[in-house]
């Protein structure tokens, strides 16, 4: 056997199972899905081939544009909060002693509770009645900023945000971690050696070495907040009346409260097709390689 | 090893000491802030409804621990926790070794069809799963895989594999192709090289992936939802949800319930924190 | 009506969704049953049932004890039994539905749901399981069959009942202010005035699912204004739409409590768990929500807090076209019958569909503080003294339709969402064009 067909088999083999259950469980109800887009179907009976039309609607939808919006605000706020803090924590919490894993450790915690515990307890937190928020802005002579947190339109989108940003850190900072190990010693003991300032060693060695990892992160920022459902359907349903819709809550509601199926499945497809581009657009900017 | 790094802002000795101090103070508020929910889930637990209402943030006038049974038995948590372990595990170990596979793959080899692989699987990460459902609930009944373990380990494992082959895939780039080549010289071939170079080497990443399909496994409502109906194989999620009735949610024993689900969770993190932490040594690079 | 928010996501899964399960069927069950099954004498009937009875409430508990009972009393019937979550239960069926996969008995809710799965093809009929029991049929109270009933044929039995706008009020907290519970639409006005003086929410409201301001409030305060007739036009397109200046008016109601701060901060970010919390510790002097809420109070509110409720109706309106003396409701789940089921099979599903909703049953159900649609002597020691207040106030008061039970689930999501909005100061004949345009889309797509 020559190299390059022993080459080729390994190849195959290494990607071909994970490549058939992928195809076979994501990529082909993927488009299952999109062709569903094309008929008006409530899940019984008949469904009518309705051509573009539900892609057509959804374009027009102005509660479609809403959520997406606000989908934009969540990613703005991922890619720009929780990406550099999830670095800083990561940054400062590479060694090994207890403390720092008890901090790590509770860093991550949210993540570990499920989506209606942390969901429940920040209802609770804004509770415009019993909530801790205005407790504490009475405890301290500022009534007059108390507020009813979630359903006060002006405000109640960022005040989601909040909880959706402190909630997903934990996964980034591991994940930041892991890459900061990876960085070969002999690199960071060649820049001591040469007596290379921390910022600098920062800028100049840390972050080009993780590079491809902060891609990773970003790209999974921002399909996780583009993705992100759980918490906002737990805290607000999206509402009141669709102030704090998601694309991912609209899709949900409208498949599985209005039963709409035809029109979910359109709303998805086109979730997929909008994440595609920020996705590929994300890499084009960040194209640069250090290296 | 651990690496022998500096705080990144820190010039002298003497500041250091004490910008690591304040550092350290400002991450155990951080730490308290994180660590509240789970402080609070747990005293919750232990509340009459009346209570969980009117006094969200104090501790139980009088500790219920028969709400821990009470949860327990009504919501099947037995079988439950059974059932997550044996679907969790098996999802984890297919996604890990399929994953590491495929991104060893895609990291260090260049062939066509690469950057469309790469693509395709990204688009997986994009996916809301819900709308998925129907179409795979139909495939599943077609291969009469409805009702049985692989319903949910499969799914699982697909939806994962994107996640764990962008993380390990960005790992394995950085590794310096010379090592490889040295191995290939001394006659060590590509399996070789992947379970006993490669593998080790991308610890840290699989931990983490390992982490997150943990915790997407273990708390998936949606799949198990629609895929398991045989009581005898429910996963936990749908047992923490038999409380809420739509008019009203029992408040106490879903909060017993995800006291008792939680810990498992915790105790997995924990392992595999420690994993990531100390599976990436300079002696397995130099190696 | 009834879907929350809660469990849906219940861990960090999310929520459900659709499809159902494969579940139930002929294929499934056997397996598991198999190994007990046996052919001794005579075959071996096998049934699935899914049932939404999953909590450790009473009725619950008492659903769940009926199936096991009949299970050890007809050994010859192999009972397949899912209890899914509440919150996915609809989903899921729904799923099943479109995959065809119907489990052989289900709970299913009357009205649109109903006439969803009969015009699927996918029920029949059980007249005649009535018809053989008339005793039976007689004991139903007077229209119960109604929301199950399609040109004729009946496709199940309440097992229930869910008046959906009762105003509680806490008689302490009156008597302290010196009022009544109103009795008209300025009475209301004067008690909010009177309890807000007083720095106590007048009415508690937890809208944050959304269904409630329309199941609860507007679903009796808009019959009150335009009358029953009107609403039955208007879902027929026939006549009556909501623009029209009657259901405008029954909007400019509502939105009039919210700006005479009836209801308390954020009512749209609570739900209506909280809002029953509320209303019990005395928070708040009055709460307009369904028959369900006893249940929920009978176990959670403390002895001397439901001593202190009174249940009536919503105030008049002035020159309403409606009964003031009416309430808005719908009769509760019944077990529907898949069309697959035939010969024993029918017979066992028969019977089993008879005991969950048999005299005794109904009974136990009563005295767990649910109301029902059939006629039982309720022995009032056995519930608590604000069960046995609505229980007689619904003797003697007539039942409207609800909103939710009659519009399709597109249309009253929009009013749902237009009514939080016009509680958060919307304009109502913009949500009333809003609700209208929703539902000349459907009666469009239908005809």
């Amino acid at each position: 056997m020559t190299t390059s067909a022993r080459i080729k088999g390994f190849i195959l083999i290494g990607i071909l199972p994970a490549l058939l259950i992928y195809l076979f469980f994501v990529v082909v109800p993927i488009f299952w899905s999109a062709y569903y887009g094309f008929f008006d179907w409530k899940g019984i009976g008949a469904a009518k081939f309705i051509g573009f039309d539900n892609y057509a609607e959804v374009v027009r939808d102005p509660i479609f544009w809403k959520g997406f919006k606000n989908n934009m605000l969540i990613v703005a706020a991922s890619v720009f909060g929780q990406v550099p803090i999830a670095m800083i924590l990561a940054l400062l919490l590479t060694r090994s002693n207890l403390f720092q894993k008890m901090i790590r450790a509770s860093v991550f915690m949210p993540m570990v509770l499920s989506s209606v515990v942390v969901g429940i307890i920040w209802s609770y937190i804004y509770h415009p009645q019993i909530g801790i928020l205005n407790f504490l802005l009475d405890s301290v002579g500022l009534e007059h900023l108390k507020k009813a947190w979630l359903s006060e339109p002006s405000i109640s989108m960022y005040m989601i945000m909040i909880p959706i940003i402190w909630n997903y850190i934990g996964p980034y900072m591991i994940i930041f971690i892991a890459a900061l190990q990876n960085i070969p010693s002999e690199i960071n003991d060649a820049a001591q050696i040469d007596g290379v300032g921390s910022t600098r060693k920062l800028f100049q060695i840390t972050l080009p070495m993780i590079w491809d990892t902060i891609k990773v992160v970003v790209v999974l920022c921002i399909s996780g907040s583009l993705k992100a459902f759980d918490l906002i359907y737990v805290m607000t349903g999206g509402g009141p009346a669709h102030t704090t819709e998601v694309l991912a809550s609209y899709m949900y509601n409208s498949t599985f409260n209005v039963y709409r199926f035809g029109y979910g499945s359109a709303i998805s497809t086109s979730i997929i097709i909008l994440s595609l581009i920020l996705i590929l657009g994300s890499q084009y900017l960040m194209k640069r390689d250090y290296r | 090893m651990q690496m022998e790094q500096k705080l990144p802002f820190s010039p002298g000795r003497g500041w250091a000491k004490i910008s690591r101090g304040l550092i350290n103070i400002g991450l155990s508020l951080y730490a308290i802030v994180t660590l509240y929910p789970l402080f609070w889930l747990f005293t919750s637990a232990f509340k009459t409804n009346e209570e969980f209402d009117s006094r969200p943030f104090y501790l139980p006038e009088v500790w219920h621990w028969d709400n821990l049974s009470r949860a327990w038995k009504v919501s099947a948590m037995g079988t439950s926790l059974i059932n997550s372990t044996i679907v969790t595990i098996a999802s984890l170990a297919l996604t890990l070794l399929l994953g590491a596979l495929a991104a060893y793959v895609l990291a260090r080899f260049q062939f066509r069809l690469k950057a469309f692989l790469m693509g395709l699987f990204l688009l997986g990460m994009l996916i809301p799963i819900h709308s998925t459902l129907v179409p795979l609930f139909i495939m599943l009944k077609k291969v009469s895989l409805l009702d049985t373990y692989w319903a949910l380990i499969l799914p699982y494992t697909a939806f994962e594999l994107p996640l764990a082959i962008f993380v390990t895939a960005a790992f394995l780039t950085v590794i310096p192709k010379e090592i490889e080549e040295a191995a290939l010289i001394d006659g060590t071939g590509y399996w070789g090289i992947f379970f006993r170079m490669m593998l080790p080497l991308s610890l840290p990443a699989l931990s983490t992936v390992a982490i997150l399909g943990f915790l997407r496994f273990w708390n998936d409502f949606a799949f198990a939802l629609i895929f398991i109906s045989k009581p005898a194989l429910k996963t936990v999620p749908l047992s923490l949800s038999v409380f809420a009735t739509g008019y009203s949610t029992d408040y106490k024993l879903t909060m017993a319930a995800m006291t008792i689900a939680v810990i498992p969770t915790i105790v997995a993190f924990l392992m595999f924190q420690e994993q990531i932490m100390k599976g990436m040594t300079a002696g397995a690079v130099k190696g | 009506m009834k879907k929350t928010w809660l469990t849906a996501l219940l861990t960090a899964g999310l929520a459900v969704s659709l499809v159902g399960c494969g579940a139930g069927e002929k294929s499934n069950s056997p397996k598991e049953s198999g190994a007990s099954a046996t052919n001794a004498s005579g075959e071996k009937v096998k049934l699935s049932i899914w049932h939404n009875y999953t909590g450790d409430d009473l009725r619950a508990q008492t659903m769940r004890a009926t199936l096991e009972q009949f299970q050890k009393d007809n050994p010859n019937i192999q009972l397949d039994i899912q209890g899914i979550p509440p919150d996915g239960y609809r989903a899921r069926l729904k799923t099943v539905a479109a995959a065809n996969e119907m489990p052989d008995l289900f709970v299913m809710w009357p009205g649109v749901m109903t006439k969803e799965f009969h015009g699927g093809d996918l029920l029949q009929p059980i007249n005649e399981l009535i018809d053989s029991k008339p005793e039976w049929k007689e004991g139903f109270l007077p229209n119960s069959f109604n929301d199950f009933t399609i040109d004729g044929n009946t496709y199940a039995v309440p097992m229930a009942l869910s008046p959906t706008s009762i105003l509680y009020y806490n008689k302490k907290l009156f008597a302290d202010q010196n009022v009544q519970p109103p009795k008209t639409w300025d009475d209301l006005m004067n008690v909010v005035d009177t309890f807000n003086k007083a720095k106590i929410t007048p009415i508690a409201l937890g809208n944050k699912a959304a269904w409630l301001a329309q199941s609860s409030i507007l679903s009796s305060l808009g019959d009150r204004v335009t009358g029953t007739e009107w609403f039955l036009k208007a879902v027929a397109g026939d006549g009556a739409k909501f623009t029209d200046p009657e259901f405008v008016q029954a909007l400019a109601y509502l939105k009039q409590l919210a700006e005479a701060k009836a209801f308390q901060d954020g009512f749209n970010s609570i739900d209506n768990t909280q809002m029953e919390q509320m209303f019990a510790q005395g928070k708040a002097a009055m709460m307009i929500d369904g028959g369900w809420a006893l249940t929920n109070l009978a176990a959670n509110a403390s002895p001397e807090a439901l001593a202190d409720m009174g249940a009536t109706v919503l105030p008049s309106v002035p020159n309403g076209k409606g009964s003031p003396n009416s309430l808005s409701g719908v009769v509760g789940t019944g077990l529907g019958l898949s069309k697959n089921v035939e010969g024993a099979r029918k017979e066992a599903a028969f019977k089993l569909i008879y005991t969950m909703a048999s005299p005794e049953v109904q009974k136990k159900t009563l005295e767990g503080n649910q109301l029902v649609s059939y006629k039982v002597d309720l022995d009032k020691s056995k519930v608590s003294p604000i069960f046995a207040e609505v229980y007689s106030l619904l003797g003697t008061v007539t039942t409207t339709p609800v909103y939710d039970g009659r519009l399709s689930s597109a249309v009253a999501d929009v009013m749902n969402n237009g009514l939080q909005e016009l509680l958060m100061g919307g304009s109502p004949e913009a949500i009333a064009k809003k609700i209208q345009d929703a539902h000349d889309k459907e009666l469009a797509m239908t005809k």
